[in-house]
């Protein structure tokens, strides 16, 4: 049913579109709400990865259907590049986190992790589904490439996750994320017919979440109040504008690369590194996402940008 | 009230591994945990990461009784599992005032901790998951099964600790450690017992019963069968 709430006639790159807008403003709020310093991290990293996706994916929109991402984006989400797409393929052994505990885990926490592993997995998978409904070699190319990075970052947070967890407890966990989200736009929806569907989700929900516990007490022995907070967190999921954000976390750390379970500049890292190595093979005879912006800045006289507070903050990315 | 399963808003606490990431004001690293104990000679560190471990397999002890209590189809197997879930509990609280009577915090889940809570999950799975390929009377071995493997660790885990208590040196610690040790263990190895003694008689009652090897029996049959099992 919320798959369908989008126009027959939206475009799956304008979907897309959709889907990176929604990455960034998400993922910016998930980090701006965090309270674990290192889970803040995993989420500022890839911001800036989805960030610079939206940048690619508007170019590609103005250089194949000759359109405008901000009429999409409504400008309530910047366009400029952010740590190239480029930079972004990382050998899998980069990829992985230390993941949380448990018991210590801020239940928050552990809200935001599920949710934006479920984020990242749904544009992975339309990336990868939707990369051969394009007939422009470069739209396919760089879906693919894309799709790419979606499942590094799938890898990168659903490694958060502590693997102690039981596929019962799992289960509760999931459902009451889901009764989290629907609480969340039932709270923030203004259009009546939309906020009715949210309602209804979120009674769908909350009896599935009196399942799963009913498999949890049955089978586990746990009571499910032993592992779930008493009450939903104070202040539900919210998409809001996130532009100073985003821009403060580009100003910092668009240099940041992983090395094994840790984030480092660039420049640290030796040259020896398998990064490198990995870089040369993925990038080899050159990266459709920066061709997109170089097709376009052929075809158009310019590259895609709505940066709409100022000149973009890292030097090096400005136009 | 027990705490059966320590979350960040009971206090719980860990320490960080190569892939275990704990928030820095949940962190406890070695020194701090044996600075939180009494000395007594022993590496204390290792011992409130054992007591952890001891505690936690109390907890999924818990877990594990209430499971099956509410799954068997037989009462007098229903009956025990109920009054050592009980006991069980009883013995988790014991281990948390002993822990925290030391100056530790019974919500600090050791490394050990973890790799028991992983191993008692498969073994609480493993009367479950397998649902599909089980009949009901070999369900009911499972469960019982589960419980007798739970136990030898419990017991193991006991007998541990009373040795452990003739290392401490004269004095309150030594004195509610053995306190401790005599309360709990009678129980727990009248549980092993018990559950040592049930497996076995329940392999007996289907060995010598033919009616048992009937292929087509219906579930209804069987579960009736269960039932008078014991009787």
């Amino acid at each position: 049913m919320v798959n369908n709430l989008n126009p027959g006639d939206q475009s799956p790159l304008e979907t897309t579109i959709g889907y990176e807008q929604v990455a960034v403003d998400l993922t910016a709020w998930l980090a701006r709400s965090e309270p674990d310093p290192a889970l803040k991290q995993a989420l500022d990293f890839a911001l800036l990865e989805d960030f610079d996706h939206l940048y690619r994916y508007a170019n590609l929109y103005e250089l194949i259907d000759g359109r405008d991402a901000a009429e999409l984006t409504d400008s309530l989400t910047e366009i400029m590049p952010g740590r190239p797409t480029m930079v972004e393929h990382r050998h899998p052994y980069d990829d992985v986190r230390p993941h949380y505990d448990t018991h210590t885990v801020d239940p928050l926490s552990r809200l935001h992790v599920m949710t934006i592993v479920a984020a990242e997995q749904q544009t992975m998978n339309y990336y990868l589904n939707h990369s051969a409904e394009f007939m422009e070699p470069v739209a396919r190319d760089l879906y693919v490439e894309i799709s790419h990075i979606e499942e590094q970052h799938v890898t990168h947070y659903e490694s958060l996750l502590d693997p102690l967890d039981s596929w019962f407890k799992q289960l509760v966990f999931h459902k009451y994320n889901e009764a989290y989200l629907y609480w969340s736009m039932l709270q923030q929806e203004a259009e009546p017919r939309l906020k009715r569907i949210w309602e209804l989700h979120l009674d769908m929900e909350i009896g599935q979440l009196h399942a799963a516990c009913d498999l949890l007490r049955r089978y586990e022995g746990v009571e499910p109040e032993e592992i779930l907070p008493p009450e939903l967190p104070e202040v539900p999921l919210t998409f809001e504008t996130n532009k100073d954000y985003v821009r403060s976390v580009l100003a910092e750390q668009i240099d940041l690369r992983a090395d094994g379970t840790e984030y480092v500049p660039v420049g640290e890292l030796p040259e020896d590194h398998r990064y490198f190595a990995f870089q040369d093979v993925v990038n080899d005879g050159g990266a459709p996402s920066e061709l997109v912006v170089d097709e376009n800045r052929a075809a158009s006289g310019r590259e895609f940008r709505d940066e709409v507070e100022g000149p973009h903050p890292v030097a090096g990315l400005r136009a | 009230m027990t705490i059966l399963v320590p979350t960040k808003a009971t206090g719980a606490t860990a320490k960080t591994a190569e892939m275990t990431y704990v928030e820095p004001d949940r962190q406890v690293t070695d020194d701090e945990l044996a600075a939180a104990l009494p000395d007594a000679g022993l590496n204390m560190a290792f011992v409130a990461d054992f007591l952890s471990a001891a505690l936690t397999h109390e907890r999924c002890g818990r877990h594990l009784y209430r499971s099956v209590a509410a799954r068997t189809n037989n009462p007098v197997l229903k009956r025990r599992y109920e009054d050592f879930g009980e006991e069980t509990e009883r013995h988790a609280e014991i281990l948390e005032e002993l822990i925290a009577g030391m100056g530790g915090n019974p919500s600090y889940v050791s490394p050990a901790a973890r790799g028991v809570e992983g191993a008692d999950t498969k073994l609480v799975e493993s009367t479950s998951l397998l649902g599909g390929s089980l009949d009901v009377m070999t369900r009911e071995m499972v469960m019982l099964q589960a419980v007798f493997l739970a136990e030898s660790l419990d017991h193991a885990h006991w007998q541990t600790l009373a040795k452990l208590a003739e290392r401490l040196p004269d004095g309150d610690l030594r004195d509610r450690w053995v306190r401790a040790v005599g309360e709990v263990g009678p129980e727990e190895g009248e549980h092993l017992e018990w559950a040592r003694a049930a497996m076995e008689k329940m392999v007996m009652l289907q060995a010598e019963s033919s009616a048992m090897a009937a292929v087509g029996a219906k579930a209804e049959e069987l579960v009736e069968k269960v039932r008078s099992w014991f009787a």
